[in-house]
């Protein structure tokens, strides 16, 4: 199997399946020539030309709003926001049609589009181009929201978004364009709403999305040596949300750290942790549930502040021996 | 080298047994094999055979006494040899037995709220663990699962359970009474202290210990009647035919395999061809679903004098009366002699419970979980029944169905049920 990066596996996703299917087109700010702020679509408007790869002007509520637009009349849209935090934009357009349309037509039209975007800090970006919130939009109904953090998964995922007859909002981090990993060359999908174990253990599940996973990972190999054998749950999409593969883990293992990339305060790992609490794992905790988010504040330009924002290998490290004491 | 005799484990459920009969007395010659002991678990009572020989050195558990599975029993060792410390490293007794018995001291007053995790909650609450007994080690003083394990694990060392359960119920304090380190606290031990201890007991009733089978009676049909929820069916049986059968077939079967075809066994036969065309009724309401049970054993109700006990007619659809009449008549006989092993009584689909022997007419029966079904049956009775306007004298059965509705509806029961009472009124078609 190739070894790959997270950004090809994603473009290679794209194309494929505007190969497959002659209505599935993209539209977003600088995406033609200039192949989009991180790359994503490089090369892409050689191959499909500009009608199926739309260079828009400047206006993120009518990107989405022609998304939905065309999306209703039988296309397959993939809009690009710029950044993540830009999506604020589209909020109505996102959350007060596209969400809901299917809904008020009883059925009668589908809304099969996607709205991509990079999210998170980790590049200087400063306050307004290096959040995550993905947890927002999975608090609305009508849409779904997909979080990969691997190579392997953003390809299948990204597929599976386009297939998919609902909204989705896909949203990727910009710490793992670079991160590589083994994609097989063949069509595959992976199905929405499917956690994935990422690594084994017995002695405490983490819930990690996003770039969070890569950090668990890193986290487990360093408490490893200290005889703690972690298993990493990845949601992969925070809705529909698996929380039967999370409360089996928990069940198993007794204790869970939930790390996510958002800030904390009524973020997706709260409803995670209510979820298991709400479950019958609950009878098999043996410690508080834990959760590691971003802080409660903008995030900061200064590097080193930067970094503090939001939860790091060494954070896991911390929180992990806090449970197991 | 000395051997060391534990209580073996000899069922898939069985945790402790009790010593009947030692068959050799201290320092006597034993040989391999030899049998050394009669032991009785919750269903039978087996002996148990020496796995070395020498000399029985010391017997450790005396005749009465419950022991729990892998407790010592005995030494066999050679005449002369130092006798093995017993209760070290064992892997039973982890814990320094006959010293001070460790109780968290101080214990907290008796209101006050103990922090534990809800695994520990769930753990204690399984094994009847008082948590404020368990000392806690989790952070904040939290009491986490692996305390009530080791505590459970602790407790378990240092008294029978049967002593356990008499000093509870007498108030007798265990750790008062000294004992050899290493030794375990007998019923003896708790009666002798209850002697000294109490004036003459003026008893006016005698307690019979939940203990063996009893035990295991007791906690199933209370966690069955409490957790199943039951509804009955009852319907009557013209058992002409299925008599007239059995007439013509019982001495054809007695000379073929020296038994008396029973109305328990056209029973099982038929309530086995009902079960193969009503497949859910064959079935057990498990944790994530109904389990539908592929194969067919049928259990039948056999009464002891001391107890109640299902051996099983494994495959009951694929055999024919010949075989089931012998079946059945081998394990009524094991069941009586207390020989039955756990592959006789295990894994039973469906239960038969007749009670007409003893002059029952009708009854509804507890189900046997995780089965979903039992047949209650009765006797036999002539009476008067109309027959196309006629009345005319029938001999008539009751049967009961006691079904999981988790599982079985009514509807589902009654097509279940009728479709026995089908069988027997035409037995003919049963044989097919």
């Amino acid at each position: 199997m190739a070894e790959k990066l997270y950004i090809d596996a994603l473009r290679e996703g794209l194309r494929e399946e505007m190969q497959r299917d002659e209505s599935v087109f993209l539209l977003g700010e600088d995406i033609g020539i200039y192949g989009g702020a991180f790359g994503v679509t490089r090369g892409l408007i050689d191959e499909f030309g500009e009608e199926r790869v739309i260079d828009t002007p400047i206006s993120e509520q009518a990107i989405v709003g022609m998304a939905v637009g065309a999306a209703l009349s039988g296309m397959r849209p993939i809009a690009e926001i710029m950044f993540f935090d830009f999506l604020t934009l589209a909020m109505d357009q996102l959350i007060n049609q596209g969400a809901k349309i299917r809904y008020m037509f009883g059925g009668k039209a589908k809304v099969p589009m996607v709205v991509r975007a990079p999210m998170g800090s980790g590049t200087g970006a400063a306050a307004q181009h290096s959040q995550s919130f993905p947890g927002v939009f999975a608090h609305f109904p009508g849409l779904k929201v997909v979080i990969p953090s691997t190579p392997y998964d953003v390809k299948g995922l990204i597929k599976a978004a386009i297939r998919d007859d609902n909204p989705v909002v896909f949203a990727e981090h910009k710490l793992l364009y670079r991160v590589k990993g083994e994609v097989p060359d063949e069509d595959y999908v992976l199905p929405l709403g499917k956690a994935d174990v990422k690594r084994k253990g017995r002695d405490i599940t983490i819930v990690a999305g996003s770039i969070m996973v890569i950090r668990a990972l890193e986290a487990a190999k360093e408490l490893e040596k200290e005889g703690i054998d972690v298993e990493v749950i990845d949601p992969r999409t925070l809705k529909p949300l698996d929380m039967r593969t999370i409360i089996d883990s928990v069940k198993k293992t007794g204790r869970v750290l939930i790390v996510e990339d958002d800030p904390m305060s009524f973020g997706w790992g709260a409803e995670v942790a209510a979820g298991i609490a709400g479950s019958e794992a609950f009878d098999y905790l043996d410690a508080p549930v834990k959760r590691l988010a971003g802080l409660d504040i903008p995030i900061p330009y200064n590097p080193n502040l930067e970094r503090h924002a939001v939860p790091q290998v060494e954070n896991i490290v911390e929180a992990v021996r806090e449970l197991l004491r | 080298m000395a051997e060391i005799v534990r209580m073996p484990k000899l069922g898939l459920t069985m945790t402790e047994g009790t010593i009947v009969k030692w068959l050799k007395k201290e320092g006597e010659e034993v040989k391999q094999g030899e049998p050394l002991l009669e032991i009785q678990t919750d269903k039978v009572n087996l002996e148990e055979e020496a796995p070395a020989s020498g000399i029985l050195r010391k017997i450790l558990a005396p005749e009465g006494s419950v022991v729990a599975v892998g407790q010592e029993i005995a030494i066999i060792g050679a005449e002369t040899e130092p006798l093995p410390e017993i209760g070290k490293n064992t892997g039973v007794e982890v814990k320094q037995a006959g010293v001070e018995p460790e109780r968290p001291a101080p214990a907290p007053p008796p209101s006050e709220k103990v922090k534990a995790s809800p695994a520990a909650k769930r753990v204690a609450r399984e094994y009847g663990i008082d948590l404020k007994s368990v000392t806690p080690t989790g952070p904040d003083g939290r009491v986490v699962e692996r305390d009530v394990l080791e505590y459970i694990e602790s407790r378990k060392v240092k008294a029978t359970p049967v002593a356990r359960k008499i000093a509870e119920e007498k108030g007798v304090d265990l750790s008062r009474i000294g004992k050899l380190e290493g030794e375990r606290i007998t019923k003896q031990d708790v009666l002798e202290a209850l002697k000294l201890a109490s004036v003459e007991p003026r008893e006016e009733y005698r307690v019979i210990p939940w203990a063996g089978m009893r035990k295991i009676i007791s906690d199933k049909m209370v966690k069955t009647k409490a957790q199943v929820p039951h509804f009955y069916l009852t319907l009557e049986v013209d058992m002409g035919k299925a008599l007239e059968l059995r007439e013509k077939l019982a001495p054809k079967i007695q000379e073929l395999n020296g038994v008396k075809l029973s109305i328990n066994d056209i029973l099982i036969k038929a309530a086995a061809r009902a079960l193969v065309e009503h497949p859910l009724v064959n079935s057990s309401a498990g944790e994530e679903g109904i389990v539908v049970k592929n194969r067919i054993n049928i259990g039948l109700a056999v009464a002891l004098d001391d107890g109640l006990i299902v051996p099983v007619i494994r495959d009951a659809d694929k055999k024919g009366l010949v075989q089931i009449s012998k079946e059945t008549a081998e394990l009524i006989k094991k069941a009586r002699e207390g020989k039955l092993m756990p592959d006789d009584y295990l894994d039973g689909t469906f239960t038969i419970s007749n009670l007409g022997m003893f002059d029952i007419e009708e009854f509804s029966a507890i189900i046997n979980a995780p089965e979903s079904a039992i047949l209650a049956v009765g006797k036999i009775v002539k009476k008067p029944v109309v027959v196309e306007d006629e009345i005319v004298v029938r001999p008539m059965m009751k049967l009961t169905l006691s079904c999981d509705h988790r599982v079985i509806d009514g509807a589902l029961g009654a097509k279940f049920l009728r479709r026995i009472k089908q069988l027997l009124e035409d037995p003919v078609e049963m044989l097919l």
